[in-house]
């Protein structure tokens, strides 16, 4: 047997292979970057157990994950946040595993997406279960499940081609993804999902800003809004209010028992979802109450005349740079309020 | 750690170094291919290596003993003693919650209020694979089939050896330790052949098992709706190739990883879905587990030695303890059952309606034994036996107005890789991948190994258990 020669024939198609295909793939327009996965969140949510009372916790939905900004937050008061948004989940399993798993009585902001934070508090239900996931691999990752991550960082850091998601995004380039394209619902009968297009960043931190794309390219936006529109409309199950919100509440209620600082903010949406959202989830009937049995600070965005008239590129988050603005002035306002300290002035 | 994982990647490369390198003596390379076993057992789950450690430390005291004692109810006692505490791990862990279950379901059914406290037990990986491997030790140190291991580290490193212990193959004693007395090395031909018979297993894993096959499976698996015949089928084939590429796909990195290393282990698969009946499968299918219950229960048990209908007794008692040996369900039970009962109506053909086998109608008989293999996998993948019964339905059309879940290309997909894999089988039944590597130019199998590296890297995966890991 000749293997030596079969080896080294191995090494030389794999390498141009492999080349060939990272560079075509960069020629379509695909980047090297990182999965927000189970690994990536419960990263951070280790570092919780190492915080102090300065620290400041963001969780919530997409909306959170998008318009909240690390480096202008870190910039206005010195703290980096730890980001623990979770998107298309409800944040009541995060916020009650912070409250009942840790012993942390820093700033948790908590992001209100109504469609999403009185969706239900079924175990099983697909808003409750992807947050819940991620808390229960945090409890349960092995120590190898921990070095792959480690290990794979650098690859999906500097590889396009590196691109398997937890999300699944219709973008995707691994062969799984890529033979996915092929399937139709002609068979089944059934309405597929529009394709559902990755539209922000994330590193390391979970830093989160959408892709410029998202923001100035019409198309592209209109097939996010596609998405939400499919899965709103496809989405039969009434607002569990009563008990979404009698279970933060009780979670709540201990957090800030213990010293804990709690805030609640809305974000911004616009267009069919803000509509939507004041028809059926409408401030009076949902937040108001919330706020008012919390007893916790709370901030809408339409109370300000700064962001009441921001635009949401495919209606529910704000491009990279209205987030940074949108970070950076309601942390302002926090601090004018007392709800935020200073690290760099205190 | 999982082989399709970039820790393994990482933690193979350190370990081929260092045994490779002239730091290290060879019993200090066994030391280090122990700690690294342990290190590849840990960072699953560390505190569940002191399973592997009382394993180890009870089946090497009772082989030390019954090496010298010579009163028969001494040598009982450390054989007993043996399999107590490794039956006992398997009892506790694998079927704790199955009794419990049972036992609370018993009574209630007597009318007897009773609800146990749920025990909440992990069920430590690969159990079942290195309690059989020391038991078997024991047992063949027993009957004097088998020495004594020399030292404690050649025994510790026969139950850890970290390419086969946690999915196999289950090795014997006299195939395994005897290779860690002398120093070895692979040549370069073996080291290469190894490095592609890993990339071969990861293959089968990442893209035939986890990317092409895993999603069709599951989807059907996993619906609580009546199906339609064709979506039960394609899933149940669907399950069929996963099954067969996951474990085979295990085996063969954990062959080729050893190789690398110079260490030989045995085949555990040889082309299982053309066999020409269910004792030809059994003899290609989970070889070195088949084997371990041919040797362990079923001769044991009398075998053929009795009768015919003690036979059958045995055969059908060693196909349900089988069975149950993949998991603590009674749908696994019915899958060794099922078995069981091919087996008895293959020998009952034999006896009073034998025929010839040719190459005409061979193909033939291979298809009907694996269609009848695939009725046996809707019992060993679905988790309820409502799910196992709908299935059933489906495929033989009873249900009439089954719901369709599939796409035209998932059918299209699965029905192309199941075809190629049975005519693959067919093919290759009587040969090896070995001999035909022979007679294939380098060139070839330079172009057929990129293929599959290429496949593996865009396939990347999810690091996704290996099935035979949970049994």
């Amino acid at each position: 047997m000749k293997l030596k020669k079969s080896l080294i024939l191995t090494f030389i198609i794999c390498s141009i292979g492999l080349i060939t295909w990272e560079s075509y793939w960069r020629s379509q327009g695909k980047i090297a970057d990182l999965d927000d996965n189970k690994d990536l969140w419960a990263l951070q949510r280790a570092k919780v157990e190492n915080l102090s009372k300065n620290g400041v916790l963001l969780m919530g939905s997409s909306r959170v994950l998008f318009d909240f900004q690390l480096n202008e937050w870190q910039t206005e008061t010195g703290i980096r946040p730890i980001q623990l948004a979770s998107a298309g989940a409800s944040p009541l399993p995060i916020f009650h595993d912070i409250v009942n798993n840790t012993g942390f009585k820093g700033t948790v902001l908590v992001g209100v997406t109504p469609g999403l934070f009185f969706s239900t508090t079924y175990p099983e239900a697909g808003p409750w279960k992807r947050a819940q996931r991620r808390v229960d691999y945090f409890e349960n990752r092995t120590y190898a499940q921990r070095i792959n991550h480690y290990l794979s960082m650098p690859l999906q850091n500097n590889l396009a081609l590196v691109s398997t998601s937890e999300e699944g995004w219709a973008d995707d380039i691994d062969l799984k993804s890529l033979l996915n394209n092929f399937n139709s619902g002609t068979r089944t009968g059934k309405p597929q999902l529009p394709p559902f297009n990755a539209f922000s960043y994330i590193d390391q931190d979970r830093n989160n800003p959408m892709r410029e794309k998202t923001a100035t390219d019409t198309i592209f936006a209109n097939s996010i809004k596609a998405v939400w529109k499919f899965i709103i409309m496809g989405n039969k199950n009434p607002p569990e209010k009563e008990a979404t919100t009698n279970f933060f509440v009780a979670d709540a209620k201990k957090f800030m028992k213990r010293g804990g600082n709690l805030i609640l903010v809305r974000c911004p949406s616009s267009g069919w979802i803000k509509q939507g959202e004041d028809k059926f989830l409408s401030r009076i009937d949902f937040w108001d109450p919330l706020v008012k049995a919390t007893n916790a600070k709370a901030y809408y965005f339409e109370d300000y005349d700064k962001f009441k008239n921001l635009e949401c590129p495919e209606w529910s988050h704000l491009s990279a740079e209205d987030a940074r603005f949108f970070t950076t002035e309601l942390v302002k306002i926090m601090k004018a309020d007392g709800v935020l300290s200073n690290s760099k002035t205190n | 750690m999982l082989f399709n994982s970039l820790s393994f990647v990482v933690f193979l490369v350190i370990v081929l170094a260092l045994y490779y390198s002239k730091l290290f003596k060879w019993t200090n390379k066994k030391r280090m291919l122990l700690l690294a076993s342990y290190v590849f057992y840990g960072l699953w789950n560390p505190p569940l290596v002191i399973l592997l450690w009382i394993s180890t430390a009870v089946d090497w005291t009772a082989g030390k003993k019954l090496a010298l004692e010579e009163n028969e109810k001494k040598r009982k006692f450390w054989l007993l003693l043996s399999m107590c505490v490794n039956l006992g791990f398997l009892g506790f862990f694998k079927y704790g919650n199955f009794l419990l279950d049972n036992f609370t379901s018993l009574m209630n059914s007597f009318g007897i209020e009773y609800q146990a406290q749920p025990m909440d037990i992990i069920l430590p990986m690969g159990i079942s694979f290195y309690t059989f491997q020391t038991m078997s030790y024991t047992i063949d140190m027993y009957k004097k089939r088998i020495e004594p291991a020399k030292t404690f580290l050649d025994f510790a490193l026969y139950v850890t050896f970290f390419p086969q212990l946690v999915a196999g193959p289950i090795v014997r004693a006299k195939d395994l330790i005897t290779q860690f007395y002398e120093e070895k090395k692979a040549t370069t031909n073996q080291f290469i052949w190894g490095l592609f018979l890993f990339t071969i297993g990861l293959f089968q894993k990442v893209v035939m098992a986890d990317t092409l096959l895993s999603d069709t499976s599951d989807t059907v698996f996993g619906s609580d709706k009546l199906l339609h015949g064709v979506d039960a089928w394609i899933g149940t084939l669907a399950f069929s190739g996963q099954i067969f590429f996951d474990f085979a796909g295990y085996s063969t990195c954990a062959i080729g990883i050893a190789l690398m290393l110079g260490i030989i282990l045995p085949d555990n698969f040889r082309y299982p879905y053309a066999s020409l009946g269910f004792s030809d499968l059994w003899s290609r299918w989970h070889i070195s587990l088949s084997s371990w219950l041919k040797d362990y229960l079923y001769i044991p048990l009398g075998g053929n030695r009795h009768g015919i209908t003690r036979m059958y007794v045995a055969l059908m008692l060693t196909m349900l303890l089988g069975g149950l040996w993949h998991g603590a369900a009674w749908t696994f039970l019915v899958w060794g059952g099922l078995h069981g009962t091919y087996l008895l109506l293959e020998k009952l053909q034999k006896q009073y309606l034998p025929f010839k086998i040719t190459k005409w109608n061979g193909i033939f008989l291979a298809f009907i034994t694996f269609s009848c293999v695939n009725i046996t996998w809707v019992f060993f993948r679905a988790r309820e036996f409502e799910t196992a019964w709908n299935m059933i339905k489906s495929m033989f059309y009873m249900q009439t107005d089954g719901e369709k879940i599939l796409g035209s290309f998932d059918i299209i997909k699965v029905s192309v890789v199941i075809g190629i894999l049975f005519l693959c089988h067919w093919i290759m039944r009587n040969t090896s991948m070995k001999a035909l590597s022979l007679k294939t130019s380098p060139w070839v199998l330079g172009v057929i190994w990129a293929i599959m590296f290429f496949l593996i890297v865009i396939a990347q995966g999810s690091g996704e258990q290996f099935i035979y890991f949970q049994f």
